[in-house]
Protein backbone atom coordinates (compact mmCIF):
# COMPACT_ATOMS: atom_id res chain seq x y z
CA UNK A 1 0.00 0.00 0.00
CA UNK A 2 2.77 2.29 0.94
CA UNK A 3 4.08 1.87 -2.69
CA UNK A 4 0.93 2.45 -4.06
CA UNK A 5 0.75 5.93 -2.18
CA UNK A 6 3.89 7.31 -3.37
CA UNK A 7 3.16 6.45 -6.97
CA UNK A 8 0.34 8.73 -6.67
CA UNK A 9 1.41 11.66 -5.38
CA UNK A 10 4.46 11.79 -8.39
CA UNK A 11 2.04 11.63 -10.92
CA UNK A 12 0.43 14.22 -9.04
CA UNK A 13 3.35 16.57 -9.47
CA UNK A 14 3.39 15.85 -13.27
CA UNK A 15 2.51 18.88 -14.94
CA UNK A 16 0.46 16.83 -17.28
CA UNK A 17 -2.07 16.43 -14.80
CA UNK A 18 -1.59 19.70 -12.75
CA UNK A 19 -5.28 21.25 -13.41
CA UNK A 20 -4.43 24.64 -14.64
CA UNK A 21 -7.94 25.19 -15.08
CA UNK A 22 -8.55 25.51 -10.82
CA UNK A 23 -7.51 28.17 -8.71
CA UNK A 24 -4.46 26.72 -6.46
CA UNK A 25 -2.70 28.17 -3.26
CA UNK A 26 1.03 29.32 -2.96
CA UNK A 27 2.35 25.88 -1.91
CA UNK A 28 0.54 23.97 -5.46
CA UNK A 29 1.61 26.97 -7.33
CA UNK A 30 4.85 26.86 -6.38
CA UNK A 31 5.46 23.21 -6.71
CA UNK A 32 4.43 23.73 -10.22
CA UNK A 33 6.91 25.56 -10.74
CA UNK A 34 9.56 23.20 -9.87
CA UNK A 35 7.65 20.51 -12.05
CA UNK A 36 7.66 23.29 -15.32
CA UNK A 37 11.60 23.84 -14.50
CA UNK A 38 12.16 19.84 -14.03
CA UNK A 39 9.98 19.03 -17.53
CA UNK A 40 12.17 21.29 -19.45
CA UNK A 41 15.23 21.84 -18.14
CA UNK A 42 17.07 23.43 -20.96
CA UNK A 43 14.20 26.03 -21.49
CA UNK A 44 13.25 26.83 -17.93
CA UNK A 45 14.89 27.22 -14.88
CA UNK A 46 13.95 28.87 -11.14
CA UNK A 47 15.17 31.70 -9.70
CA UNK A 48 14.68 33.55 -6.23
CA UNK A 49 14.82 37.37 -6.54
CA UNK A 50 14.45 37.63 -2.67
CA UNK A 51 11.78 37.37 0.03
CA UNK A 52 8.44 38.78 1.23
CA UNK A 53 7.72 41.03 4.37
CA UNK A 54 6.86 37.75 6.11
CA UNK A 55 9.66 35.95 4.39
CA UNK A 56 8.34 33.61 1.49
CA UNK A 57 10.33 33.46 -1.27
CA UNK A 58 9.93 34.92 -4.29
CA UNK A 59 10.63 32.87 -7.58
CA UNK A 60 11.04 33.59 -11.08
CA UNK A 61 10.81 31.33 -13.98
CA UNK A 62 13.44 32.17 -16.41
CA UNK A 63 13.19 31.50 -20.16
CA UNK A 64 16.64 30.68 -22.25
CA UNK A 65 17.62 28.87 -24.86
CA UNK A 66 21.11 30.18 -23.66
CA UNK A 67 23.56 32.90 -24.77
CA UNK A 68 25.25 35.62 -22.65
CA UNK A 69 23.40 38.64 -21.56
CA UNK A 70 20.55 38.64 -24.22
CA UNK A 71 17.69 41.00 -24.12
CA UNK A 72 14.50 39.94 -22.28
CA UNK A 73 11.12 40.52 -21.30
CA UNK A 74 9.50 40.74 -17.92
CA UNK A 75 6.16 39.20 -17.43
CA UNK A 76 4.60 39.11 -13.72
CA UNK A 77 1.21 38.76 -12.20
CA UNK A 78 -0.66 38.71 -8.36
CA UNK A 79 0.78 42.05 -7.54
CA UNK A 80 -2.54 42.49 -6.25
CA UNK A 81 -3.42 39.77 -4.33
CA UNK A 82 -7.13 39.32 -4.81
CA UNK A 83 -6.41 39.59 -8.78
CA UNK A 84 -6.75 35.26 -8.86
CA UNK A 85 -7.20 35.09 -12.45
CA UNK A 86 -3.82 36.55 -12.79
CA UNK A 87 -1.66 34.36 -11.23
CA UNK A 88 -3.73 31.68 -12.91
CA UNK A 89 -3.39 33.15 -16.32
CA UNK A 90 0.04 33.24 -15.57
CA UNK A 91 0.85 29.82 -14.35
CA UNK A 92 -0.70 28.69 -17.71
CA UNK A 93 0.87 30.81 -19.63
CA UNK A 94 4.48 29.63 -18.07
CA UNK A 95 3.55 25.69 -19.35
CA UNK A 96 2.51 27.32 -22.61
CA UNK A 97 5.76 28.82 -23.70
CA UNK A 98 7.70 25.89 -22.47
CA UNK A 99 5.35 24.06 -25.20
CA UNK A 100 5.32 26.10 -27.76
CA UNK A 101 9.33 26.26 -28.16
CA UNK A 102 10.07 24.21 -31.10
CA UNK A 103 6.47 23.66 -32.11
CA UNK A 104 5.78 27.49 -32.65
CA UNK A 105 7.72 29.18 -35.09
CA UNK A 106 7.11 32.52 -33.59
CA UNK A 107 7.93 31.62 -30.22
CA UNK A 108 11.16 30.05 -31.26
CA UNK A 109 12.26 32.16 -32.81
CA UNK A 110 11.07 34.74 -30.21
CA UNK A 111 13.22 32.35 -27.43
CA UNK A 112 16.55 31.85 -29.88
CA UNK A 113 16.92 35.76 -29.45
CA UNK A 114 15.71 36.65 -26.20
CA UNK A 115 14.81 35.64 -22.55
CA UNK A 116 11.59 35.79 -20.80
CA UNK A 117 11.14 36.09 -16.93
CA UNK A 118 7.90 35.60 -15.48
CA UNK A 119 7.02 36.31 -11.98
CA UNK A 120 3.80 34.40 -11.08
CA UNK A 121 3.15 35.70 -7.69
CA UNK A 122 4.34 39.02 -7.21
CA UNK A 123 3.29 39.13 -3.49
CA UNK A 124 3.04 36.05 -1.87
CA UNK A 125 2.21 37.33 1.60
CA UNK A 126 -1.05 38.56 0.43
CA UNK A 127 -2.01 35.93 -1.53
CA UNK A 128 -1.76 33.53 1.10
CA UNK A 129 -4.07 36.02 3.28
CA UNK A 130 -6.54 35.91 0.58
CA UNK A 131 -6.70 32.09 0.92
CA UNK A 132 -6.45 32.12 4.96
CA UNK A 133 -8.57 35.32 5.83
CA UNK A 134 -9.85 37.88 3.12
CA UNK A 135 -10.48 36.69 -0.09
CA UNK A 136 -10.54 40.65 -0.85
CA UNK A 137 -7.17 41.63 0.28
CA UNK A 138 -5.49 43.44 -2.36
CA UNK A 139 -2.09 45.06 -0.59
CA UNK A 140 1.05 43.86 1.08
CA UNK A 141 1.22 42.11 4.55
CA UNK A 142 3.38 44.74 5.75
CA UNK A 143 3.15 46.72 9.30
CA UNK A 144 2.62 50.65 9.33
CA UNK A 145 4.14 51.65 11.88
CA UNK A 146 1.67 54.14 13.80
CA UNK A 147 -1.44 52.15 12.71
CA UNK A 148 -3.44 48.88 13.13
CA UNK A 149 -3.83 48.78 9.88
CA UNK A 150 -1.91 46.54 7.70
CA UNK A 151 -0.74 46.67 4.30
CA UNK A 152 0.88 48.64 1.74
CA UNK A 153 -0.95 48.91 -2.05
CA UNK A 154 2.41 47.79 -4.30
CA UNK A 155 1.02 49.28 -7.21
CA UNK A 156 1.00 52.94 -5.84
CA UNK A 157 4.54 51.83 -4.12
CA UNK A 158 6.99 52.21 -7.56
CA UNK A 159 8.88 55.21 -7.37
CA UNK A 160 6.87 57.21 -10.34
CA UNK A 161 5.56 60.43 -9.26
CA UNK A 162 4.95 58.58 -5.93
CA UNK A 163 3.20 59.92 -3.46
CA UNK A 164 1.22 62.25 -6.06
CA UNK A 165 -2.33 61.89 -7.32
CA UNK A 166 -4.56 58.44 -7.21
CA UNK A 167 -2.86 56.94 -3.88
CA UNK A 168 -3.54 57.63 -0.38
CA UNK A 169 -1.40 58.50 2.47
CA UNK A 170 -4.05 56.62 4.78
CA UNK A 171 -2.54 53.11 5.79
CA UNK A 172 -5.89 52.14 5.96
CA UNK A 173 -6.72 52.53 2.51
CA UNK A 174 -6.72 49.85 -0.23
CA UNK A 175 -4.75 52.18 -2.02
CA UNK A 176 -2.14 53.46 0.42
CA UNK A 177 1.04 54.12 -1.14
CA UNK A 178 3.61 53.54 1.84
CA UNK A 179 5.92 55.42 3.68
CA UNK A 180 8.24 56.17 0.81
CA UNK A 181 9.10 54.50 -2.70
CA UNK A 182 10.40 51.09 -2.91
CA UNK A 183 9.59 50.75 0.77
CA UNK A 184 7.87 47.14 -0.03
CA UNK A 185 10.36 44.65 -0.14
CA UNK A 186 8.52 43.05 -2.80
CA UNK A 187 8.64 46.21 -5.09
CA UNK A 188 12.37 46.59 -4.17
CA UNK A 189 13.01 42.84 -5.49
CA UNK A 190 11.84 43.26 -8.61
CA UNK A 191 13.42 46.73 -9.24
CA UNK A 192 16.82 45.25 -7.94
CA UNK A 193 16.72 42.70 -10.83
CA UNK A 194 15.35 44.97 -13.34
CA UNK A 195 18.09 46.92 -12.88
CA UNK A 196 20.90 44.84 -12.33
CA UNK A 197 19.80 42.30 -15.48
CA UNK A 198 20.24 45.47 -17.33
CA UNK A 199 18.66 44.59 -20.70
CA UNK A 200 14.86 43.95 -20.02
CA UNK A 201 12.91 45.67 -23.38
CA UNK A 202 9.47 45.10 -22.06
CA UNK A 203 7.71 45.21 -18.58
CA UNK A 204 4.36 43.24 -18.75
CA UNK A 205 2.07 43.20 -16.02
CA UNK A 206 -1.42 41.48 -14.93
CA UNK A 207 -4.27 42.87 -13.16
CA UNK A 208 -8.31 42.37 -12.95
CA UNK A 209 -10.64 43.44 -13.69
CA UNK A 210 -11.76 45.69 -16.14
CA UNK A 211 -10.81 44.00 -19.76
CA UNK A 212 -8.43 46.89 -20.54
CA UNK A 213 -4.64 47.48 -21.87
CA UNK A 214 -3.31 50.16 -20.37
CA UNK A 215 -0.17 51.76 -21.12
CA UNK A 216 2.02 54.77 -19.45
CA UNK A 217 1.18 57.23 -18.11
CA UNK A 218 -1.01 57.14 -15.10
CA UNK A 219 0.62 59.32 -13.01
CA UNK A 220 0.39 62.22 -14.72
CA UNK A 221 -2.39 62.51 -17.53
CA UNK A 222 -0.15 63.80 -20.56
CA UNK A 223 0.85 61.05 -23.16
CA UNK A 224 4.30 59.86 -23.15
CA UNK A 225 6.57 60.35 -25.98
CA UNK A 226 5.93 56.91 -27.66
CA UNK A 227 2.34 57.20 -27.73
CA UNK A 228 1.53 56.36 -31.09
CA UNK A 229 3.53 53.37 -31.21
CA UNK A 230 2.12 52.18 -28.10
CA UNK A 231 -1.46 52.33 -28.80
CA UNK A 232 -0.91 50.93 -32.14
CA UNK A 233 1.00 48.11 -30.87
CA UNK A 234 -1.81 47.96 -28.05
CA UNK A 235 -4.66 47.99 -30.36
CA UNK A 236 -3.11 45.09 -32.34
CA UNK A 237 -2.66 43.17 -29.29
CA UNK A 238 -6.01 44.11 -27.86
CA UNK A 239 -7.62 42.50 -31.71
CA UNK A 240 -5.50 39.38 -31.10
CA UNK A 241 -7.12 38.86 -27.98
CA UNK A 242 -10.64 39.33 -29.47
CA UNK A 243 -10.28 37.24 -31.86
CA UNK A 244 -10.21 33.91 -30.21
CA UNK A 245 -13.51 34.74 -27.86
CA UNK A 246 -14.83 37.96 -28.99
CA UNK A 247 -13.73 39.37 -25.49
CA UNK A 248 -13.60 43.44 -25.93
CA UNK A 249 -10.48 44.62 -24.35
CA UNK A 250 -10.19 49.04 -24.47
CA UNK A 251 -6.98 50.40 -25.47
CA UNK A 252 -5.55 53.37 -23.88
CA UNK A 253 -3.18 55.46 -21.35
CA UNK A 254 -3.73 54.55 -17.55
CA UNK A 255 -5.29 57.81 -17.01
CA UNK A 256 -7.72 58.35 -19.86
CA UNK A 257 -8.79 54.76 -19.47
CA UNK A 258 -8.95 54.03 -16.08
CA UNK A 259 -7.94 56.57 -13.32
CA UNK A 260 -5.21 59.04 -12.30
CA UNK A 261 -3.05 56.75 -10.21
CA UNK A 262 0.51 57.31 -8.68
CA UNK A 263 3.73 55.38 -8.15
CA UNK A 264 2.48 52.43 -10.33
CA UNK A 265 4.94 50.08 -12.10
CA UNK A 266 4.62 50.44 -15.75
CA UNK A 267 5.06 54.55 -15.12
CA UNK A 268 8.23 53.72 -13.77
CA UNK A 269 10.20 50.69 -15.83
CA UNK A 270 8.82 53.43 -18.74
CA UNK A 271 10.67 56.34 -17.26
CA UNK A 272 13.72 53.67 -15.75
CA UNK A 273 13.79 53.54 -19.96
CA UNK A 274 11.56 50.30 -20.75
CA UNK A 275 9.35 51.44 -23.26
CA UNK A 276 6.84 48.33 -24.10
CA UNK A 277 5.73 49.09 -20.74
CA UNK A 278 1.72 47.65 -20.86
CA UNK A 279 -0.39 46.59 -18.05
CA UNK A 280 -3.31 44.13 -18.68
CA UNK A 281 -6.62 44.05 -16.69
CA UNK A 282 -7.68 40.94 -17.33
CA UNK A 283 -11.55 39.57 -16.86
CA UNK A 284 -14.15 40.11 -16.46
CA UNK A 285 -15.91 43.56 -16.27
CA UNK A 286 -17.68 43.98 -13.06
CA UNK A 287 -20.61 40.70 -13.56
CA UNK A 288 -18.19 38.81 -11.19
CA UNK A 289 -14.98 41.00 -10.89
CA UNK A 290 -12.04 39.47 -8.87
CA UNK A 291 -14.52 36.38 -8.51
CA UNK A 292 -14.18 35.17 -11.84
CA UNK A 293 -15.44 31.29 -11.81
CA UNK A 294 -12.56 28.69 -12.62
CA UNK A 295 -13.95 28.14 -15.88
CA UNK A 296 -13.06 31.01 -17.09
CA UNK A 297 -9.61 30.46 -16.30
CA UNK A 298 -8.82 28.49 -19.41
CA UNK A 299 -10.26 30.92 -22.07
CA UNK A 300 -8.93 33.97 -20.32
CA UNK A 301 -5.40 32.98 -20.01
CA UNK A 302 -5.40 31.42 -24.41
CA UNK A 303 -7.54 35.24 -25.35
CA UNK A 304 -4.19 36.63 -23.21
CA UNK A 305 -1.68 34.94 -24.44
CA UNK A 306 -2.59 35.98 -28.21
CA UNK A 307 -2.37 39.83 -27.26
CA UNK A 308 1.19 38.96 -24.99
CA UNK A 309 2.40 37.35 -27.72
CA UNK A 310 1.46 39.87 -30.04
CA UNK A 311 3.37 42.77 -27.95
CA UNK A 312 6.38 40.31 -27.53
CA UNK A 313 7.28 39.65 -31.61
CA UNK A 314 6.98 43.95 -31.87
CA UNK A 315 9.50 43.85 -29.20
CA UNK A 316 11.06 41.08 -30.62
CA UNK A 317 10.98 42.37 -34.13
CA UNK A 318 11.79 46.07 -33.11
CA UNK A 319 14.61 45.96 -29.94
CA UNK A 320 17.32 47.99 -30.04
CA UNK B 1 -17.15 80.85 -24.15
CA UNK B 2 -21.14 79.70 -23.58
CA UNK B 3 -22.27 83.00 -23.62
CA UNK B 4 -20.80 83.64 -26.93
CA UNK B 5 -22.33 80.30 -28.63
CA UNK B 6 -25.27 81.56 -27.28
CA UNK B 7 -25.30 84.40 -29.22
CA UNK B 8 -24.64 83.08 -32.82
CA UNK B 9 -27.31 80.47 -32.36
CA UNK B 10 -30.37 81.15 -33.85
CA UNK B 11 -33.29 82.26 -31.66
CA UNK B 12 -35.34 79.00 -32.13
CA UNK B 13 -32.48 76.74 -31.64
CA UNK B 14 -32.05 78.86 -28.34
CA UNK B 15 -35.36 78.10 -27.45
CA UNK B 16 -34.74 74.45 -27.76
CA UNK B 17 -31.77 74.11 -25.72
CA UNK B 18 -33.60 76.14 -23.08
CA UNK B 19 -35.88 73.91 -22.83
CA UNK B 20 -33.84 70.54 -23.23
CA UNK B 21 -34.05 69.77 -18.91
CA UNK B 22 -37.60 69.81 -19.98
CA UNK B 23 -38.52 68.08 -23.03
CA UNK B 24 -35.41 65.27 -22.89
CA UNK B 25 -36.75 63.73 -26.16
CA UNK B 26 -38.17 66.42 -28.00
CA UNK B 27 -35.12 68.89 -28.57
CA UNK B 28 -31.82 67.89 -30.29
CA UNK B 29 -29.37 65.68 -29.36
CA UNK B 30 -26.94 65.71 -27.84
CA UNK B 31 -26.05 69.73 -27.90
CA UNK B 32 -24.36 71.40 -29.30
CA UNK B 33 -21.19 73.21 -27.80
CA UNK B 34 -20.47 70.50 -25.26
CA UNK B 35 -17.69 68.20 -24.58
CA UNK B 36 -17.55 64.72 -26.47
CA UNK B 37 -15.89 62.03 -24.55
CA UNK B 38 -13.94 59.10 -25.64
CA UNK B 39 -16.02 56.28 -25.66
CA UNK B 40 -13.11 54.28 -23.72
CA UNK B 41 -12.79 56.96 -20.76
CA UNK B 42 -13.85 55.60 -17.57
CA UNK B 43 -16.26 59.21 -16.68
CA UNK B 44 -18.37 57.66 -19.71
CA UNK B 45 -18.99 53.70 -18.67
CA UNK B 46 -19.13 54.83 -15.32
CA UNK B 47 -21.97 57.25 -16.05
CA UNK B 48 -23.65 54.15 -17.91
CA UNK B 49 -23.15 52.07 -15.35
CA UNK B 50 -25.33 54.84 -13.09
CA UNK B 51 -27.96 54.54 -15.39
CA UNK B 52 -27.77 50.68 -15.63
CA UNK B 53 -27.71 50.76 -11.80
CA UNK B 54 -31.11 52.70 -11.95
CA UNK B 55 -32.74 50.74 -14.81
CA UNK B 56 -31.73 47.77 -12.85
CA UNK B 57 -33.64 49.07 -10.06
CA UNK B 58 -36.73 50.27 -11.76
CA UNK B 59 -37.61 47.27 -13.38
CA UNK B 60 -37.21 45.01 -10.23
CA UNK B 61 -36.88 42.01 -12.10
CA UNK B 62 -34.14 39.44 -11.46
CA UNK B 63 -34.64 37.75 -14.83
CA UNK B 64 -34.00 40.79 -16.83
CA UNK B 65 -30.77 42.40 -15.24
CA UNK B 66 -28.37 43.71 -17.56
CA UNK B 67 -25.04 45.10 -17.48
CA UNK B 68 -23.08 47.18 -19.94
CA UNK B 69 -21.88 46.11 -23.06
CA UNK B 70 -19.95 49.01 -25.08
CA UNK B 71 -20.72 52.45 -24.55
CA UNK B 72 -20.99 53.87 -28.34
CA UNK B 73 -21.28 57.65 -27.83
CA UNK B 74 -20.96 59.71 -24.82
CA UNK B 75 -20.68 63.84 -24.55
CA UNK B 76 -20.89 65.47 -21.25
CA UNK B 77 -22.29 68.80 -20.71
CA UNK B 78 -21.32 71.25 -17.81
CA UNK B 79 -24.46 73.24 -16.79
CA UNK B 80 -23.63 76.16 -14.36
CA UNK B 81 -24.20 75.72 -10.40
CA UNK B 82 -26.07 72.45 -11.11
CA UNK B 83 -23.43 70.26 -12.58
CA UNK B 84 -22.64 67.84 -15.47
CA UNK B 85 -25.45 65.87 -17.12
CA UNK B 86 -23.96 63.04 -19.31
CA UNK B 87 -25.37 61.95 -22.93
CA UNK B 88 -25.11 58.54 -23.46
CA UNK B 89 -25.73 55.50 -25.96
CA UNK B 90 -24.51 52.32 -25.18
CA UNK B 91 -25.40 48.47 -25.89
CA UNK B 92 -26.49 46.03 -22.91
CA UNK B 93 -25.88 42.59 -22.49
CA UNK B 94 -28.35 40.17 -20.18
CA UNK B 95 -26.91 39.80 -16.76
CA UNK B 96 -26.50 35.86 -17.27
CA UNK B 97 -26.09 35.09 -20.36
CA UNK B 98 -24.05 38.23 -21.22
CA UNK B 99 -25.90 38.01 -24.90
CA UNK B 100 -26.60 41.42 -26.26
CA UNK B 101 -30.20 42.76 -25.64
CA UNK B 102 -30.58 45.66 -26.78
CA UNK B 103 -29.36 49.45 -27.00
CA UNK B 104 -29.93 52.66 -24.80
CA UNK B 105 -30.53 56.20 -24.46
CA UNK B 106 -29.69 57.72 -21.39
CA UNK B 107 -28.53 60.84 -19.76
CA UNK B 108 -27.07 60.97 -15.94
CA UNK B 109 -27.16 64.77 -14.43
CA UNK B 110 -24.86 64.55 -11.66
CA UNK B 111 -25.82 67.36 -9.23
CA UNK B 112 -23.54 69.09 -6.93
CA UNK B 113 -26.08 69.50 -4.00
CA UNK B 114 -28.13 66.26 -4.31
CA UNK B 115 -27.08 63.05 -3.16
CA UNK B 116 -28.04 60.75 -6.52
CA UNK B 117 -27.62 61.07 -10.05
CA UNK B 118 -30.87 62.36 -11.95
CA UNK B 119 -31.17 60.08 -14.74
CA UNK B 120 -33.22 59.56 -17.81
CA UNK B 121 -32.90 56.00 -19.63
CA UNK B 122 -34.42 54.56 -22.54
CA UNK B 123 -34.00 50.92 -24.24
CA UNK B 124 -34.65 48.58 -26.66
CA UNK B 125 -35.11 45.14 -25.72
CA UNK B 126 -35.04 42.10 -27.93
CA UNK B 127 -35.53 39.47 -25.00
CA UNK B 128 -39.11 38.42 -24.83
CA UNK B 129 -40.47 40.07 -22.75
CA UNK B 130 -43.15 37.30 -22.06
CA UNK B 131 -39.94 35.10 -21.31
CA UNK B 132 -38.74 37.18 -18.39
CA UNK B 133 -42.35 37.40 -16.65
CA UNK B 134 -42.34 33.68 -16.87
CA UNK B 135 -39.19 33.48 -15.20
CA UNK B 136 -39.64 35.89 -12.40
CA UNK B 137 -43.02 34.05 -11.97
CA UNK B 138 -41.16 30.83 -11.65
CA UNK B 139 -38.36 32.96 -9.44
CA UNK B 140 -41.07 33.96 -7.55
CA UNK B 141 -43.13 30.98 -6.98
CA UNK B 142 -39.81 28.52 -5.92
CA UNK B 143 -39.00 31.52 -3.56
CA UNK B 144 -42.34 31.77 -2.36
CA UNK B 145 -42.53 27.53 -1.89
CA UNK B 146 -39.65 27.38 0.70
CA UNK B 147 -41.05 26.34 4.39
CA UNK B 148 -36.89 26.53 5.27
CA UNK B 149 -35.43 30.09 4.32
CA UNK B 150 -33.01 30.05 2.20
CA UNK B 151 -29.23 31.29 4.45
CA UNK B 152 -26.66 30.97 2.62
CA UNK B 153 -23.03 33.06 2.73
CA UNK B 154 -20.27 34.04 -0.25
CA UNK B 155 -21.83 34.12 -3.07
CA UNK B 156 -20.07 33.75 -5.24
CA UNK B 157 -17.44 32.08 -3.07
CA UNK B 158 -13.69 32.37 -3.41
CA UNK B 159 -13.76 30.32 -6.79
CA UNK B 160 -16.38 32.52 -8.02
CA UNK B 161 -19.10 29.53 -7.94
CA UNK B 162 -22.60 30.23 -7.41
CA UNK B 163 -24.68 27.27 -5.17
CA UNK B 164 -27.60 26.80 -7.74
CA UNK B 165 -30.16 26.97 -4.73
CA UNK B 166 -28.58 30.66 -3.95
CA UNK B 167 -29.13 31.60 -7.71
CA UNK B 168 -32.34 33.80 -6.87
CA UNK B 169 -31.73 35.34 -3.75
CA UNK B 170 -28.07 36.32 -5.98
CA UNK B 171 -30.15 38.01 -8.68
CA UNK B 172 -32.14 39.50 -5.86
CA UNK B 173 -29.27 41.08 -4.47
CA UNK B 174 -27.98 42.48 -7.60
CA UNK B 175 -31.51 44.08 -8.09
CA UNK B 176 -31.23 45.19 -4.48
CA UNK B 177 -27.81 46.68 -4.53
CA UNK B 178 -28.35 48.10 -7.94
CA UNK B 179 -30.59 50.98 -6.23
CA UNK B 180 -27.99 51.02 -3.27
CA UNK B 181 -25.03 51.13 -6.06
CA UNK B 182 -27.33 54.06 -7.82
CA UNK B 183 -27.99 55.74 -4.85
CA UNK B 184 -24.03 56.45 -3.62
CA UNK B 185 -22.75 56.74 -7.31
CA UNK B 186 -21.33 60.27 -7.85
CA UNK B 187 -19.24 61.51 -11.48
CA UNK B 188 -15.92 60.29 -9.56
CA UNK B 189 -17.31 57.10 -7.82
CA UNK B 190 -18.34 53.94 -8.83
CA UNK B 191 -19.38 51.03 -7.97
CA UNK B 192 -19.92 46.72 -8.34
CA UNK B 193 -21.60 44.45 -6.87
CA UNK B 194 -18.50 42.04 -5.37
CA UNK B 195 -20.13 39.81 -3.29
CA UNK B 196 -23.27 38.51 -1.21
CA UNK B 197 -21.71 37.69 2.15
CA UNK B 198 -24.53 36.74 4.08
CA UNK B 199 -27.61 36.04 2.82
CA UNK B 200 -31.10 35.67 5.06
CA UNK B 201 -34.38 35.06 3.84
CA UNK B 202 -37.44 36.24 6.02
CA UNK B 203 -40.07 33.92 5.48
CA UNK B 204 -43.59 36.29 5.18
CA UNK B 205 -47.43 35.73 5.95
CA UNK B 206 -47.92 38.20 2.85
CA UNK B 207 -47.26 37.85 -1.13
CA UNK B 208 -43.96 39.18 -0.82
CA UNK B 209 -40.29 37.79 -1.07
CA UNK B 210 -38.29 39.59 1.83
CA UNK B 211 -34.29 38.74 1.94
CA UNK B 212 -31.92 40.19 4.16
CA UNK B 213 -28.30 40.09 2.76
CA UNK B 214 -24.59 41.69 3.80
CA UNK B 215 -23.10 42.94 0.39
CA UNK B 216 -19.71 43.84 -0.26
CA UNK B 217 -19.44 46.44 -2.90
CA UNK B 218 -16.05 47.04 -4.64
CA UNK B 219 -16.00 51.09 -5.20
CA UNK B 220 -13.68 52.98 -8.12
CA UNK B 221 -11.18 54.30 -8.33
CA UNK B 222 -10.53 53.77 -4.36
CA UNK B 223 -10.56 50.18 -4.55
CA UNK B 224 -12.53 50.02 -1.26
CA UNK B 225 -14.33 46.94 -0.40
CA UNK B 226 -17.69 48.32 1.47
CA UNK B 227 -20.05 46.60 3.40
CA UNK B 228 -23.71 46.91 3.27
CA UNK B 229 -26.86 45.61 5.36
CA UNK B 230 -29.42 45.71 2.48
CA UNK B 231 -32.95 44.57 3.14
CA UNK B 232 -35.34 43.90 -0.10
CA UNK B 233 -38.72 43.28 -0.27
CA UNK B 234 -40.10 42.13 -3.90
CA UNK B 235 -43.11 41.24 -5.29
CA UNK B 236 -43.20 40.66 -9.18
CA UNK B 237 -44.95 43.73 -11.22
CA UNK B 238 -44.33 45.51 -8.12
CA UNK B 239 -41.63 48.28 -7.11
CA UNK B 240 -38.79 47.04 -5.90
CA UNK B 241 -38.48 47.82 -2.19
CA UNK B 242 -34.77 48.16 -0.55
CA UNK B 243 -33.69 49.49 2.48
CA UNK B 244 -29.97 49.67 3.38
CA UNK B 245 -27.19 50.59 6.02
CA UNK B 246 -23.74 50.81 5.01
CA UNK B 247 -20.62 50.63 7.37
CA UNK B 248 -17.37 53.02 6.17
CA UNK B 249 -13.61 53.22 7.37
CA UNK B 250 -14.63 56.03 9.35
CA UNK B 251 -17.33 54.43 11.37
CA UNK B 252 -20.00 56.73 9.47
CA UNK B 253 -22.97 55.40 8.52
CA UNK B 254 -24.95 55.71 5.73
CA UNK B 255 -28.31 54.73 5.15
CA UNK B 256 -30.99 54.88 2.36
CA UNK B 257 -34.83 53.38 1.49
CA UNK B 258 -36.28 52.85 -1.57
CA UNK B 259 -39.82 51.86 -3.50
CA UNK B 260 -39.90 53.02 -6.53
CA UNK B 261 -41.48 55.99 -6.20
CA UNK B 262 -37.79 58.06 -6.89
CA UNK B 263 -37.71 60.60 -9.60
CA UNK B 264 -36.41 59.95 -12.68
CA UNK B 265 -37.52 58.10 -15.75
CA UNK B 266 -37.70 55.59 -17.88
CA UNK B 267 -39.92 54.07 -20.54
CA UNK B 268 -39.88 50.76 -19.27
CA UNK B 269 -38.86 47.97 -21.80
CA UNK B 270 -40.15 47.62 -25.36
CA UNK B 271 -40.06 44.68 -27.37
CA UNK B 272 -38.56 46.06 -30.88
CA UNK B 273 -35.65 44.94 -33.30
CA UNK B 274 -32.81 46.89 -32.82
CA UNK B 275 -33.50 50.16 -33.46
CA UNK B 276 -32.14 52.92 -35.83
CA UNK B 277 -30.65 55.43 -33.46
Amino acid sequence: MNCLMVNNQRRERGTSNFNYGAYHPLESIYAALDDLAAEYPSLVSKQEIGESYEKRPMYILKFSTGGTSRSAIWLDAGIHSREWITQATALWTAQKIASEYGNNPSVTSLLNRMDIFLLVVTNPDGYAFTHTNNRMWRKTRSKNSGSLCVGVDPNRNWDAGFGGPGASTNPCSESYHGPSANSEVEVKNVVNFIKSHGKIKAFLTLHSYSQLLLFPFGYKCTNPADYNELDTVGKAAASALASLYGTTYKVGTICSTIYQASGGSIDWSYDYGIKYSFAFELRDTGRYGFLLPASQIIPTAEETWLGLLKIMEHVRDNQS
Amino acid sequence: MQRRSAARLSPLLLLLLLLLPLAWGAGPWPPRADRELQVSSRLAGQAARVALHYLNYRLGSPSALRALGQVRKATVKPIPGIGHKYYLQFTTEDYKSSQNVGTCLATVLYLKRKPRPAVNINCTYTKDQKQTREDDYSFYKKLRQQTKPITGNDTPDSYGHIEPALEPAWALAVAGSSYLMWEKSTENLGYFMAQVKNVKQWITKDDSIDFDYLVILHEIPTQEMISCHLRVIWTPGHPLKVKYFCLSENQRSESGEGSGTESGSTNGIFNEEEANF
